[in-house]
């Protein structure tokens, strides 16, 4: 018998109990469309990694006070980070091109005029510039002149322009942090997001020693960010400055340290370690499902075919070969799972385009998801269906025809 | 065409108890011939018919089918043979459900080798039953009779030598009876071979020979001159 017979009659069997096929579907559709998800996101995480790390930078060190293993700027009461480590470290550690130490001050209320925005505070030197590639868009940088005299000029990242001037010209106009009123030198490059999903281009610039002196009063700083001449000495640079830093701060493992250098590889590498725990958990859950499914189909498979036994005693009484009956039942199996694995991945790709709009996390949407499908859900029609098609073409068709 | 020889059937309940529903039948019948069975309710007409009908085998005896030995063919020689050669007509009609006079129709042309135009052999075949109107009608939406009349163009469309009916008019009343019988005598007259089932004399008076069977056995077997 062809094919296009074999289908022919297991579509028309199909459509007359839709209900009992939905059902069958259903597990099969949850189960793929988890599979979408997974495969989705995933490839979406890994965008976002590559990105993360290109916007910071390949052969960048990053210097945090605090320790743990957490990313982000640190607690602002952490105090064990301090201008006279960045110095050390300039004196004494290799390969490194710009060092800048800096400050950073987290939800500050900035205003101009009427408006407010909230934002942090960075405070920087000049080199901060070099060491992040990170430059003026339009203006000036903060200069030697800012540090020296304390100057209360400062830069914007884009956003907050955006949402304190909107199509006004910022430079040369006064805001105000913390009661201090700032004139604006210039407006940084656009940024985007950072690897942990927080928006660059909302921060303001002001020179390092206004920040620690007249606006927060402090001795320590947040964070010192190195830029190497070569990025593949990151890991050797990364550990001549954690040692010179628990030298210098009397830390001998196995205490922890109070400070945390990180840098692309590093970053890279828990992105990695996240994204498979979460794969792995998700994995198992759709192959889950797709099991469930699977039992639930062979299940209703063994009721329907109990149902259909005048029909299929007839088919035989006209004819069918067992062998029919068994490509019938099984043919079955497989389009149900086969159309709840297309539907599946449909419902998936949508699940994870409004999922990456909800989270803001990148969706990739792709073949590979779909051919995951068509494999899967073909496996689970042929395993589900091979018991209860095989029990329709072994049945006595005498007994079968009186139903 | 038909010829059996000693043929047994003996049922096995529970590996114990055994029932012999058929005791030695030896019958032949001839092509083109319309032959009734009647039997009170019990005496193993139906395992015959399914016998004849190659869709049972028998626990003993042999059964040639148009000088081919039907007890020696394997499952699938019976499935062709049966598509072949014979077309059943049942009781209680067995049209599938929710399914259209046509597409009930098509169901055995669907298993031909043959590569024909099912949809309109279909349809000629249940223009000659006279339900050339009625093709798109599922069977919830006919009569009794017309039912059955769907069922006997199934039973044509792919043109069997045999046609076999158990208790055809079972289910009908004396009206549609009358209209199934006159479709079998015409069939007959064109020289399909009919055997038919029956608990009515009237029914079984349409047919040229009828055989009657008791406790297994065949009692009387009477030619009647037309
Ligand atoms: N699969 C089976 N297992 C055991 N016994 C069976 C089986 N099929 C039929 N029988 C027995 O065989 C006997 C004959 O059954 P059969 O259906 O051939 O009778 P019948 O003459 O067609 O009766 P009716 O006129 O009621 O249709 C019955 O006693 C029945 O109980
Ligand atoms: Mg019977």
């Amino acid at each position: 018998m062809s094919l296009t017979k074999v289908l022919n009659i297991s579509l028309k069997g199909l459509s007359k109990y839709k209900m009992r096929t939905f059902l069958m579907m259903l597990g099969i559709i949850i189960g793929i469309a988890t599979l979408t998800v997974i495969v989705s996101m995933g490839k979406g995480a890994q965008k976002k990694v590559m990105k993360g790390m290109q916007s910071f930078g390949p052969n960048a060190v990053l210097i945090s006070a605090g320790g743990g293993k957490m990313f982000g700027p640190p607690d602002e009461k952490v105090t064990t980070l301090t201008l006279e480590d960045s110095d050390a470290i300039r004196d004494s550690v290799g390969g490194i091109r710009h060092l800048a130490p800096f400050t950073v001050t987290l939800e500050q209320t900035i205003v101009y005029g009427n408006r407010n925005a909230t934002s942090s505070v960075l405070g920087v030197t000049p080199e901060w510039a070099d060491a992040w590639q990170w430059y003026a868009e339009k203006g000036d940088f903060i200069g030697d002149e800012d540090i020296s005299s304390m100057s209360k000029n400062c830069l914007l990242g884009q956003t907050l322009v955006r949402e304190l001037f909107g199509d006004q010209e910022p430079i040369g106009e006064t805001i105000r942090i913390n009661n201090t009123n700032f004139k604006v030198i210039g407006v940084l490059n656009l940024r985007g997001t950072s690897p942990m999903g927080m928006d660059m281009d909302r921060r303001v610039m002001v020179p390092l020693t206004t920040a620690m002196k007249r606006l927060y009063n402090i001795t320590h700083v947040g964070m010192i960010r190195l830029y190497l001449d070569d990025p593949t000495k990151l890991d050797e640079v990364s550990k001549s400055v954690a040692s010179l830093l628990r030298e210098r701060h009397h830390i001998t493992p196995p205490q922890e340290d109070d400070f945390r250098v990180t840098n692309t590889m590093s970053m890279a590498h828990m992105s990695k370690g996240v994204a498979k725990t979460m794969g792995t958990f998700l994995g198992l859950l759709s192959l889950i499902s797709l099991g469930v499914g699977g039992i639930v189909i062979a299940n209703i498979m063994f009721i329907s075919v109990n149902e259909r036994k005048m029909e299929i005693g007839l088919r035989r009484a006209f004819g069918a070969r067992a062998k029919d009956i068994m490509n019938q039942f099984l043919c079955e199996a497989v389009i149900v799972t086969l159309a709840g694995g297309i539907v599946g991945t449909i419902l998936g790709a949508g699940i994870s385009e409004a999922l990456a709009i909800i989270r803001k996390m990148p969706a990739v949407i792709s073949w590979e998801p779909f051919a995951l499908a068509i494999v899967f859900s073909s496996i689970v029609g042929i395993i589900a269906g091979l018991q209860p098609a095989r029990r329709a073409a072994t049945m006595d068709p005498v007994k079968a025809i009186k139903g | 065409m038909i010829e059996l020889r000693n043929i047994t059937k003996t049922y096995r309940k529970n590996g114990n108890t055994e029932v012999k529903v058929l005791e030695g039948i030896n019958l032949e019948i001839r092509k083109g011939e319309f032959v009734a069975i009647m039997a009170p309710s019990g005496m193993g007409k139906s395992t015959l018919m399914n016998i004849v009908g190659c869709l049972d085998r028998p626990t003993d005896g042999h059964y040639f089918l148009d000088g081919m030995e039907v007890d020696k063919m394997n499952d699938d020689e019976l499935s062709r043979t049966r598509n072949k050669k014979i077309g059943f007509v049942f009781q209680s009609f067995n049209l599938l459900p929710k399914t259209t006079a046509l597409e009930n129709v098509q169901l055995p042309l669907i298993y031909s080798p043959e590569d024909v135009d099912i949809k309109a052999r279909a349809k000629a075949s249940l223009e000659a039953v006279g339900l050339g109107d009625r093709i798109n009608h599922e069977p919830s939406e006919l009569s009794g009779g017309q039912q059955q009349r769907v069922a006997i163009a199934r039973a044509l469309v792919n043109d069997p030598a045999l046609i076999l009916a158990d208790e055809p008019t079972g289910n009908l009343d004396s009206v549609s009876s009358e209209e199934v019988m006159n479709i079998f005598s015409k069939l007959n007259r064109d020289g399909r071979t009919i055997v038919l089932v029956t608990h009515e004399s009237d029914v079984a008076e349409k047919a040229g020979r009828i055989i009657r069977m008791k406790d297994g056995k065949i009692v009387s077997d009477e030619r009647r001159a037309k």
